[in-house]
């Protein structure tokens, strides 16, 4: 599904990402853990295309295609969503002016208006998008945004932040409701279809809500190790991420 | 040396004059303009106008229909020619201000260039000379008109002028919104368009004045409107420039006379290159606790806009707010957004802000990673940016598609 080689990634002239290497197949959601500043979310903005994150080296490919040169809403419309961890307030501009121009586009009111209401969502319609809303809230508000789109990959950059645990349950439902699209409405013959993903989660909170099938330690701008994301994050609980530099340094020395 | 766009703006010992009048924005050559057409003695009804339908759609896209046979009155002059409908509601007055003057000789003395100063320029002291068109609106003691009454000021012969002066008179209690939209249709490119307007609101009376304007690329606007508000009046003035001319100077002008008196202004402006639009309004408040909201939006493709916003508080207990913000679209052209305070009492409270910046493209990007296309992200920016919260129930349709226009134009102008 998603395929990352040797990618190198710049934001205002300094190298931040140093050759990451990332496959993610199909039916997979994977995590990826790591400390602040290791570069987790420049990946996730990267993968989502955001231009002020420059490609100094390396390929993404997403389904095959080579999405290098793809602009951010060409990737959407390839199937790739993305909930920020901290978007921007657009002043004036209702989340339900822009429901309405997406569900004009995709012609998909029904099922809109259904997730309105399975999600409580109607409450935030009519707000601006990102105005005044609390951790959690900003949380729901990407999610709904994310369902919307369908998307085929879901990338989420911690979801888990600044959100109290009751919010965290229903984020948790959100995200699943999210993956499972991939098996609804469709025969298939794999009844675990489902949609692929990429977590990055510094808490690990959110994975008591979702299963992820692997997970992966980014530091200092490298995925240095992968692995069972129970295993890893048991073992980053107990010994910080120098447990991960020991692997590596462990694989090396092999 | 470096070119530096000024929008015109003159330069004099480095240092810019901070005054588009001087730089000589408002210096208009009114001689390649017509003499003001003679208005007929006689109007018509609605009922005997025969439109074509472009001009059935020009006066849509300002917000008027003549054929809405719900609506409580209706209004237009079109050219020379006047039409009217008798008001659905008694209580209602809507008649040419020159036969108003006949009917009603107590008219001149009490409104007619009372609330604005027939000598305050070369406008008004024109309008005073040459001609008496325009309508007479009177809502009667304590008549809540709850449907709009819709007037229409239509140019339709190239190279024209008309000069009209209109007065609406709301007693006390009295409620209205009143509809004008001023057009040129979609063909004509020259003309000047002079518009006195007063009005008067009574004790608690409420006038809501919607105002559009859409003209053609080489016309002269020359609006001068000023408003009394008596205790607990209130007077909400909305103005759209779906289309703007190549050259308007308005300030429109209130006086809260009375307590509690209230008004609100909202502007919203689309500019585009090789227009100039000076867009303010000024509130005087006498009358205690009255209170006063400016609030003004303006998206530059390449003109050059004055809004300056002037809230005087001069008794006990005022208060008052302006607000002046520009989106710049294009490398081109000037906003200049001037907000203004003068307290002349102790007990004021006023503020003001001003904002004037081009679209954050992080907020694009945002949008379009939730599936938006680039220009669709920049459009739904700019019409988040002109909402201002201007009540657009009982608009036409075509109106509503004309407003929707100026944030679409915004993204093509990303171009």
């Amino acid at each position: 599904m998603l395929s990352i080689s040797d990618l190198h990634v710049s934001v205002e002239n300094k190298e931040i990402l140093k050759g990451v290497n990332l496959h993610i197949p199909k039916n997979e959601v994977h995590a990826l853990f790591g400390p602040n500043g290791s570069g987790k979310s420049v990946l996730l903005s990267t993968i989502m295309g955001f231009p002020e994150y420059k490609i100094l080296q390396g390929k993404i490919m997403f389904k095959g295609e080579d999405i290098n040169q793809l602009s951010i809403d060409e990737r959407v419309k390839l199937g790739i969503a993305i909930s920020e961890q901290r978007p921007p307030t657009i002043s004036g501009v209702k989340l339900r002016s822009l429901i309405e121009l997406l569900a004009s586009e995709r012609k998909d009111d029904a099922f809109i208006e259904d997730m309105v209401e399975r999600f409580n969502m109607a409450k935030f319609l009519n707000r601006n998008i990102n105005d005044g809303l609390s951790g959690g809230e900003i949380k729901k508000s990407e999610l709904f945004l994310a369902m919307v789109a369908r998307p085929a990959f879901l990338v989420l950059d911690e979801p888990d932040s600044g959100v109290d645990p009751e919010h965290l349950k229903k984020i948790g439902a959100m995200i699943n409701e999210i993956i499972q699209q991939g098996n609804q409405g469709k025969i298939s013959c794999d009844p675990l279809a489902k949609n692929s993903g990429l977590i990055a989660t510094h808490s690990a909170a959110i994975l008591n809500y979702i299963h992820t099938d692997k997970a992966h330690v980014m530091l200092n701008g490298q995925i240095r190790c992968s692995g069972n994301p129970g295993v890893m994050m048991e073992q980053i609980r107990l010994n910080g991420y120098k447990y991960c530099i020991r692997c590596q340094q462990l694989i090396q020395e092999e | 040396m470096p070119t530096v766009n000024t929008g015109g703006i003159i330069m004099e010992h480095g240092v810019f004059i901070n005054d588009m009048a001087q730089a000589g924005y408002l210096k208009v050559d009114y001689s390649r303009f017509k003499d003001i057409e003679k208005i007929e003695n006689n109007s018509s009804t609605i009922d005997e106008l025969n439109l074509e339908g472009d001009e059935i759609s020009s006066l849509k896209a300002v917000g008027v229909n003549l054929y809405d046979n719900s609506l409580v009155g209706k209004f237009l002059i079109y050219g020379t020619n006047v039409y009217t409908s008798r008001p659905r509601i008694a209580g209602v007055e809507i008649i040419p201000l020159k036969e108003a003057l006949l009917l009603y000789p107590d008219i001149k003395a009490k409104y007619y260039f009372k609330a604005v100063d027939r000598e305050q320029d070369e406008v008004t002291r024109t309008a005073y000379k040459k001609e008496q068109n325009g309508y007479f609106i009177r809502v009667k003691k304590n008549v809540v008109v709850d449907i709009p009454i819709h007037t229409a000021l239509f140019m339709h012969k190239e190279n024209s002028v008309m000069c009209i002066h209109n007065i609406v008179v709301l007693e006390e209690g009295a409620q209205l919104h009143l509809i004008t939209g001023c057009t040129s249709g979609c063909t004509l490119k020259e003309g000047l368009h002079i518009a006195v307007s007063e009005h008067f609101v009574g004790k608690g009376a409420k006038l809501t004045n919607t105002m559009i304007h859409n003209w053609g690329s080489d016309f002269v606007v020359r609006p001068k409107t000023a408003t009394i508000v008596e205790d607990d009046g209130t007077f909400v003035s909305n103005y759209y420039s779906v289309k703007p001319p190549k050259n308007i100077q308005t300030n429109p002008f209130t006086h809260l006379k009375g307590k509690n008196a209230s008004a609100k202004y909202m502007t919203v402006l689309a500019s585009l290159p090789n227009t100039y639009s000076d867009i303010g309004g000024t509130v005087l408040m006498t009358g205690e606790n009255s209170g006063a909201e400016l609030v003004a939006r303006a998206v530059n493709h390449g003109g050059t806009v004055n809004q300056t916003g002037l809230l005087i508080g001069a008794a006990k207990g005022v208060r008052a707010h302006v607000d002046c913000s520009g989106l710049m679209l294009s490398t081109e052209g000037v906003i200049e957004a001037i907000p203004g305070l003068r307290a002349m009492h102790p007990d004021a409270r006023m503020s003001h802000e001003a904002a004037i910046g081009k679209i954050d493209t992080g907020e694009v990007n945002y949008l379009q990673s939730k599936g938006l296309e680039e220009m669709q992200a920049i459009a739904l920016i700019v019409r988040g940016f002109l909402d201002i919260g201007i009540e657009e129930e009982g608009f036409e349709p075509e109106l509503q598609k004309a407003i929707q226009q100026i944030s679409e134009l915004s993204g093509h102008g990303e171009e």
